[in-house]
C-alpha cells in the first residue's frame, strides 16, 4: 500500500516541490501515527478526567460551604467552625482485620457505635445551639461532604498519578468507571438539599410505610433511635417500628428487632421488612416487590444479626422492595416513591392476611433514613 | 496543598487539546487535498485518482474515529447541581381539607403543623415530595 502510494507520488510530480513537501507531510503524519496514537489518546482521556475533577471540586466544595452555612445558622456557634468542618470531613475510620473472621460482627457493631459517638459529639461542639433533630441531620451533611471528599480524591489521586507517570493502564482504570463515578457523584450532590433542610429522602420510604401504620398509636422506645407500636389489624397484632424521626437516622433496627422478638420469647409469626431497593435499569422508579429475606443493606451487621433472631426462633421473613435508582437515594424524595408507600403497605396488609391467623403477632420494620418523617 | 495540585494540571491538558485539535486539522487538510487530486486525475489516470480517493477517505474515517473517541464519556450537563422544589401537603383529620404549599425548613411527614381555616382540627402534614421528574424517552416500546 504505501510503496503503491509512494509511486503514485512519484508518478504524479515527477519530483516537484509539490510532490516532496506533500511526501513529506505524509510522512510526518504516518510517523506521528505510529508513535503518538497512544499518546494522544492519553492526553485525551487526561483531559476528559480533567474536566470531571473540576465538576466534582465545585460539588465538593458547594457540600462544604452548604455544611458550614447550615451549621452556622442552626448551631449558632461562637468560634469560626470552617477549619473544625474542614478536619471533620476528612475524618476516616479504619477496616476491621478480617484475616480470623470470628467474631467480626461484634467488632463491627463495636466500630460503627464508636464512630457514630464521634459524629455526635463531633457536631454537638459544631452546632452548640440545634436541637437533636437538627444535630441529626447535619451529621448526614456531613456525611455527604466526606463522600464527595474521598470521590474527588480519588479521582485526583489517579488523575496525577496517571499525569505524572503517563501510563495509559493507569489513566484507563478512572476513566473506564468515571460515568459510574459521575453517577455517584450526582447522587451525593443531590442529598446536600435534603439535609441541609431535613426533607425525606429516597431511602426513607421504608419508615414512611411504619410511620403511615403506626401513626395515631401509642409508641415506645425498643432500642437506640427506634420506636415501635403495637397496631391491631384484623385480629393480629402488627409490632411496627422505625427509626425516631423526623431527624436524620437509621437507628440500630437490628437492636430492635431482637428485643421486641426477645420481649416475646420468639412469639412472632412473620417479620416482614420493608426497604428501600436499587432498580435496575428498565424498573420504574417505585415499583413495589416482595420477597424473603432480610431487607436491609449497610454493612451488614444489622442484618447478620437479624438473620440470626429469626433463625434462631425460625421465623419467616418477607421482604418488601420499594425500587429506585441511586440518584433518588438520598435526593429530596420524589413523588412516585411516596405513592409506592401506599402500595407497600397493600403488600404488608396482603401478606399479613396470607400468612398469619387472628391472634397471630407480626413484627414490621421500616428500614431506612426517617429524615423528615415522624412517626 | 491540594488546590495547587489541582490548579496546576489545566496548562498541559490546554496543550494537550490543542495538539489534537491540530493534528485532526492537518489530517483533515492532507485528506481534502488528497480528494482533490483524485477527482483531477480520474479523468486521466483512473488508478492513480483511486489511490488518493482511497488515502482522502481514510484520513476522514480517522478524523471521525478519533472526534468519536475523544468524546467525553461524561455528559456535559453532568454534575450541574440544581436544586429542586419541593411541596408540603397538609391535611386536617377532622374536615380533609387539603392544602399544598411550598416545603420549609422544619417541616416532616405526620407532624400537627397548623390550626385548620375550616374547622377547629389541627392539620397534619401528610406528603413531602418533590415533582414527579419529566418521563424520559423510552428506550424501546417492547423493553
Amino acid at each position: 500500500m504505501v510503496l503503491l502510494f509512494a509511486q503514485v507520488l512519484q508518478s504524479q510530480g515527477q519530483g516537484t516541490d509539490v510532490n516532496v513537501i506533500l511526501q513529506t507531510l505524509y510522512s510526518f503524519a504516518f510517523i506521528i501515527y505510529l508513535f503518538y496514537a497512544q499518546r494522544i489518546q492519553t492526553l485525551q482521556m487526561l483531559r476528559q478526567i480533567e474536566m470531571t475533577l473540576r465538576k466534582v471540586k465545585i460539588v465538593k466544595d458547594d457540600a462544604r460551604n452548604a455544611a458550614i452555612k447550615t451549621i452556622t445558622e442552626i448551631g449558632k456557634p461562637t468560634v469560626d467552625i470552617a477549619p473544625r468542618v474542614d478536619r471533620f470531613i476528612d475524618f476516616f475510620s479504619i477496616g476491621l482485620e478480617s484475616m480470623d473472621p470470628a467474631g467480626i460482627v461484634d467488632k463491627m457493631d463495636h466500630l460503627l457505635k464508636t464512630n457514630k459517638h464521634v459524629y455526635e459529639a463531633e457536631v454537638k461542639a459544631l452546632a452548640p445551639s440545634a436541637t437533636e433533630t437538627e444535630r441529626m441531620n447535619m451529621e448526614n451533611l456531613i456525611e455527604v461532604s466526606q463522600a464527595l471528599n474521598i470521590f474527588y480524591k480519588i479521582i485526583r489521586h489517579y488523575y496525577l498519578l496517571g499525569k505524572k507517570t503517563m501510563n495509559i493502564y493507569i489513566i484507563m482504570q478512572v476513566h473506564m468507571i468515571l460515568p459510574q463515578l459521575v453517577q455517584m457523584v450526582e447522587a451525593y450532590s443531590a442529598g446536600i438539599q435534603a439535609f441541609q433542610e431535613g426533607m425525606p429522602i429516597g431511602d426513607g420510604v421504608g419508615p414512611i410505610v411504619a410511620g403511615k401504620l403506626m401513626h395515631g398509636y401509642p409508641q415506645r422506645d425498643v432500642a437506640e433511635e427506634i420506636v415501635a407500636a403495637d397496631v391491631p389489624y384484623e385480629g393480629r397484632t402488627l409490632v411496627v417500628f422505625k427509626s425516631r424521626g423526623p431527624g436524620g437516622s437509621v437507628g440500630n433496627p437490628d437492636e430492635g428487632l431482637i428485643n421486641i422478638i426477645e420481649e416475646r420469647q420468639g412469639k412472632v409469626r412473620i417479620i416482614i421488612m420493608v426497604d428501600a431497593a436499587g432498580k435496575l435499569e428498565g424498573e420504574p422508579v417505585g415499583q413495589v416487590s416482595e420477597g424473603i429475606g432480610a431487607a436491609i443493606g449497610g454493612s451488614g451487621k444489622e442484618k447478620f444479626k437479624m438473620e440470626e433472631v429469626a433463625n434462631k426462633y425460625k421465623i419467616p421473613m418477607h421482604a418488601i422492595a420499594i425500587k429506585q435508582g441511586m440518584e433518588h437515594v438520598v435526593a429530596p424524595l420524589v413523588e412516585p416513591l411516596f405513592d409506592a408507600t401506599d402500595k407497600a403497605i397493600e403488600s404488608v396488609k396482603r401478606i399479613v392476611m396470607d400468612y398469619t391467623e387472628p391472634g397471630d403477632t407480626v413484627v414490621v420494620a421500616g428500614i431506612g433514613n426517617t429524615i423528615g418523617v415522624g412517626q | 496543598m491540594g488546590d495547587k495540585q489541582g490548579s496546576a494540571a489545566p496548562a498541559a491538558s490546554m496543550t494537550a487539546s490543542w495538539i489534537a485539535y491540530a493534528a485532526i486539522l492537518i489530517v483533515g487538510l492532507l485528506s481534502l487535498f488528497s480528494l482533490y487530486m483524485g477527482f483531477l486525475n480520474y479523468s486521466t489516470n483512473q488508478d492513480i485518482a483511486l489511490v488518493y480517493m482511497f488515502i482522502g477517505a481514510a484520513g476522514f474515517a480517522a478524523i471521525g474515529y478519533m472526534l468519536f473517541k475523544g468524546r467525553s464519556p461524561v455528559k456535559q450537563d453532568a454534575l450541574d447541581v440544581k436544586k429542586v422544589e419541593v411541596f408540603t401537603t397538609l391535611e386536617c383529620p377532622k374536615c380533609q381539607q387539603k392544602r399544598v404549599r411550598d416545603f420549609k425548613r422544619g417541616d416532616y411527614v405526620f407532624k400537627d403543623d397548623e390550626p385548620c381555616t375550616r374547622c377547629d382540627g389541627m392539620m397534619v402534614i401528610t406528603r413531602i415530595a418533590r415533582k414527579k421528574e419529566e418521563e424520559k424517552k423510552q428506550e424501546s416500546s417492547w423493553l
